[in-house]
């Protein structure tokens, strides 16, 4: 039992947690859909742990199967977050499109074996152009948002650090996996994806608050 | 080359670690930014709320010249008719039927000229309603009022026929324009006004120029005397314009206002 309990597994819950007391009675569906995304996350991490440790079978197919909730769930929250700005369908549409793609080419050429690295990749730069673009609608807005509380401010935030913060280790990924390195390099590789969780899960929670608190105060003032 | 473990983790950690700071810095940055915006928009929202404080005490101005108007006008003109009724109707001797019938026509003519001076009255009395003729029709009504005294030969210089209603600044220029042609009354000893009025690439172009004593600007200024002068500067500044004072004692005065519009 004990096998199931990582540093990733336990942040994850925790925001699944999080999550579930503050959104579950949000408006917005989108946050709401978080809760959902969450479930996923902790029963692939959990899945993956079973895989790998009990079957000894390799669990990247179920990390590519995720990778595709992964781009839907946190593409369609930027779409969601744009949409009180500028409205971006197009984009979204035009992102996914040449996601799927990337993902069934390199997913074809690796004959299914391999976990789609360059995909990853891509997708970590795109969600990184995101939330930059993101803290450009903010600032480019003429209306004041306390950031302190803001609750997307801190989800595109977990969100930035995480997938700026995975770029060194997406670049070395094809290193890391050659065999000379493998034990040690895995080791670095778990560690920093640790720690990225930690800050990406932290900030999610710390977002799922601010919205929770928001939607108090507007009750209570209404 | 080989490279070893150690070297290789040391190169991962070492881009991991600036791949995070790099997000750091910039959510700092976003939130130095916000926070300069959020003391913009307050000085934004003070500037707003001096505008509509300075709007205020212009229409309250306005409202108050137009009392003073109307109770010189009440004194000087209706008040003379009035009484020179009163005196007509007196002096009637109903014996003498062919003069008492001259005399009621008279009285007649007199009663209707105070009513048609209290009719014009009253439309002065609403400071709003002589705005909502337009920045134009407002001047022309306090010429009008200003020529009737016969204390000035006003000369009115304009080809605009209308401009576009902009509600706040044209109270603010209306009582710029009232200002100025009340301290000519006041203080210049003027006998001739000429007013300009322009409109030249979105700038409306106002100057008012008298024959009078002139003074010192400087000097008034330095004074703190020229309290309706500082008013004048703040109310042009305040709608974004610019103001030129054209003086010297014996000289008359020039005032140029040049205001975006």
């Amino acid at each position: 039992m004990t096998l199931y309990f990582t540093v990733n597994t336990v942040i994850e819950f925790f925001c699944l947690l999080i999550a579930c007391l503050c959104l579950y009675k949000d408006r917005d569906p989108i946050w709401r859909l978080c809760i959902l995304y969450l479930l996923f996350t902790c029963a692939t991490e959990v899945s993956a742990i079973h895989i790998r440790k009990v079957l000894n079978q390799s669990n990247l197919p179920l990390y590519n199967v995720f990778l595709l909730i992964e781009c839907g769930f946190i593409s369609s929250f930027f779409h969601y977050l744009y949409k009180k700005y500028v409205n971006k369908t197009k984009w979204l549409m035009i992102w996914l499109s040449i996601f799927i793609f990337l993902f069934f080419a390199e997913l074809m050429s690796n004959h299914f074996l391999n976990f789609t690295f360059k995909t990853a990749s891509v997708l970590s730069l795109v969600f990184v152009l995101a939330s930059l673009y993101f803290y450009y609608l903010i600032l480019k807005d003429e209306k004041f948002e306390r950031l302190h509380n803001y609750a997307p401010f801190w989800w595109v935030n977990g969100t930035l650090i995480f997938y700026f913060g995975s770029t060194s280790t997406n670049i070395f990924f094809d290193y890391l996996i050659q065999d000379k390195i493998s034990n040690f390099a895995h080791s670095i590789r778990y560690i920093i994806f640790n720690i990225l969780n930690v800050l990406l899960y932290c900030c999610w929670s710390y977002a799922f608050l601010c919205k929770y608190l928001q939607r108090k105060s507007s009750s209570s003032l209404a | 080359m080989q490279i070893s473990s150690k070297e290789v983790f040391f190169l991962i950690s070492l881009i991991t670690i600036i791949f995070l700071i790099a997000p750091l810095v910039l959510i700092a940055y976003v939130s130095l930014y916000n926070r300069r915006k959020k003391k913009h928009n307050e000085e934004t929202e003070s500037l707003k709320k001096a505008f509509e404080n300075e709007l205020l005490r212009s229409q309250m101005e306005v409202q108050e010249q137009t009392l003073k108007t109307v109770a010189s006008d009440l004194h000087d003109n209706i008040g003379q008719l009035l009484g020179l009724t009163i005196i007509t109707l007196s002096s009637i001797n109903i014996n003498d039927p062919a003069k008492a019938k001259e005399k009621i026509a008279a009285a007649e003519d007199l009663a209707k000229r105070s009513v048609k001076e209290l009719r014009a009255l009253f439309k002065l009395l609403d400071g709003e309603e002589l705005i909502s003729r337009g920045l134009i029709g407002a001047m022309a009504f306090e010429l009008d009022w200003l020529e009737k005294s016969q204390l000035f030969k006003i000369h009115y210089h304009s080809t605009l026929k209308t401009l576009p209603a902009k509600a706040g600044k044209e109270t603010i220029i209306f009582r710029l324009f009232q200002e100025t042609l009340h301290n000519i009354i006041r203080h210049a000893k003027a006998l001739e006004i000429i007013i300009n009025l322009e409109f030249i690439n979105d700038l409306l172009i106002l100057s008012i120029a008298d024959d009078g004593i002139g003074f010192n600007f400087t000097e008034i200024k330095k004074l703190h005397k020229g309290m309706g002068l500082q008013n004048i500067q703040k109310r042009v500044a305040m709608i974004g314009g610019t103001v030129f004072f054209d003086t010297a004692p014996g000289t008359g005065t020039k005032i140029t206002i040049t205001i975006p519009y």
